[in-house]
């Protein structure tokens, strides 16, 4: 029989290929067909937007509402991973110019945020948000320790998880670098005390900040081999060595190894 | 824009929606997840993995959206491909747990074809394409528009049709046959 010669035939073939019930060597003759016969091809794509309206004739239906809560937390991080990728290119050229992008630190607090969100939500699908986020963090910890002389990273924030303060530390140069990154700035009566947080014991100071936006400090690796820095508001000066810390602590933050 | 024709305005969101508007994506949403959510629950029978399905498909339309304009689609035709397609990688995935969660609504199913039972197609937001294939489609018996609108949904065979529905696989093929002429002689005066 010649079937392109029947065309109600090439039309039933066609609409039980769209429809997916047309199986093994069946289906692959007809394929054969439709690359060599364009009144073939063009029946099957007729029959697949047909069937394809199957899908839009199914009846409605309401989906909870922490869905859109879900899709809306997911896009925030694709955008953020987005944004830091694209700072990260930007800032890589120059030596230094690593250093001073704040895009890419911003990036990496307000992901930060973005972990605590979707974590505070109380999501059905947290395993894979948290696979993703993970994937993520993983990739962020491989960009760090493609940079050398960085060892450590904390981004201390304050209590609202607005990223105030950014640490490196180069063990190389025994080198601890802070950075101010949000709009804080204490009162010319105040300093900023840095500290590192022990798992077991009191507050040990690394230094005590000037009112500049860099500062750098010496420190050995044993003093910053902590799970957290943070940053107390101290009287001008800071507090006497052997003291712990006497003011508010303002902004914390964990410790992150990003070579090992 | 036009009120006239509804894809006129998802289209322009889905056009926002590629430039990386989220506030598009929400508007997207809130209109078209009812119908959307509908198409998850059909594929996958489970109300909290439909939900999972949702999620996936909007994230995916979300990445896509710029690829659209090339399918020269119906936007709701698109956006429920894309709900489907997603819906049945999630069944892929979950083969091996699905059978016991899936009884409950798929008994709804066997009763629509078994008592024929009225079905619910549903032409809201649907395409004057749709409108169109749904003319068709209401003419014929509800166990063979059950059966045709389960074979696509689900992407089954014959003999997954007639072990789901219980049915000898004779009558399957023959309800699923004549179905589908009478949808083409139905379509053929249409067109």
């Amino acid at each position: 029989m010649n079937l392109i010669q029947n065309p109600a035939l090439i039309e039933q073939l066609a609409a039980s290929y769209a429809l997916g019930t047309l199986r093994g060597g069946a289906r692959r003759r007809f394929e054969a067909l439709a690359r060599n016969h364009a009144e073939v091809r063009a029946q099957a794509l007729i029959w697949q937007g047909r069937m394809a309206s199957v899908a839009e004739l199914q009846p409605q239906a309401a989906p909870s509402e922490v869905v859109w809560k879900r899709i809306e937390n997911l896009v925030k991080t694709e955008q953020e991973a987005k944004a830091m990728q694209a700072a990260r290119v930007a800032a890589r050229p120059e030596p230094g110019g690593w250093w001073s992008s704040l895009n890419l630190w911003r990036g990496l607090s307000s992901m930060g945020v973005g972990v605590a969100a979707v974590a505070l939500m109380a999501g059905v699908n947290l395993n894979s948000i948290n696979a993703r986020l993970g994937g993520e963090v993983e990739d962020l910890t491989a960009r760090l320790s493609a940079t050398p002389e960085i060892q450590y990273v904390a981004v201390l924030a304050d209590d609202k998880a607005a990223a105030s303060m950014l640490v490196t530390f180069d063990p190389k140069n025994n080198r601890l670098t802070l950075k101010r990154v949000g709009g804080f700035q204490e009162q010319a009566d105040k300093s900023l005390q840095l500290w590192a947080l022990p798992q077991a014991g009191a507050p040990r100071s690394l230094g005590v900040m000037g009112g500049d936006a860099v500062m750098r400090l010496t420190a050995a690796r044993s003093d910053v081999n902590v799970p957290a820095l943070a940053i107390s508001l101290e009287p001008k000066g800071g507090v006497p060595a052997g003291n712990g810390p006497t003011g508010p602590v303002l902004f914390k933050g964990a410790l992150i190894r990003t070579a090992l | 824009m036009s009120t006239l024709n509804p894809d006129t305005a998802l289209i322009a969101l889905i056009d926002r929606i590629s430039l990386a508007d989220e506030k598009a994506l929400r508007e997207l949403y809130e209109l078209t997840s009812p119908k959307l959510y509908g198409v998850a629950v059909r594929v996958v029978t489970n109300r909290e993995w439909a939900e999972d399905v949702l999620q996936e498909a909007f994230i995916n339309i979300w990445r896509i959206a710029g690829d659209y304009k090339a399918t020269l689609s119906p936007p709701m035709a698109w956006m429920a491909l894309v709900v489907r397609s997603r819906g049945l990688d999630f069944l892929r995935r979950r083969a091996s747990e699905r059978a016991d969660k899936m009884q409950e609504l798929d008994d709804v199913i066997s009763d629509t074809v078994a008592g024929d039972s009225p079905n619910p197609m549903d032409t809201a937001q649907a395409s004057q394409q749709a409108k169109a294939l749904h003319n068709c489609l209401s003419l014929l018996d509800n166990k063979q528009r059950e059966v045709v609108s389960l074979a696509y949904m689900r992407d089954m065979s014959h003999n997954e049709l007639a072990a789901q529905l219980k049915l000898p696989l004779g009558t399957v093929k023959t309800w699923i046959r004549r179905g589908l002429e009478q949808l083409r002689g139905c379509m053929a005066k249409l067109a």
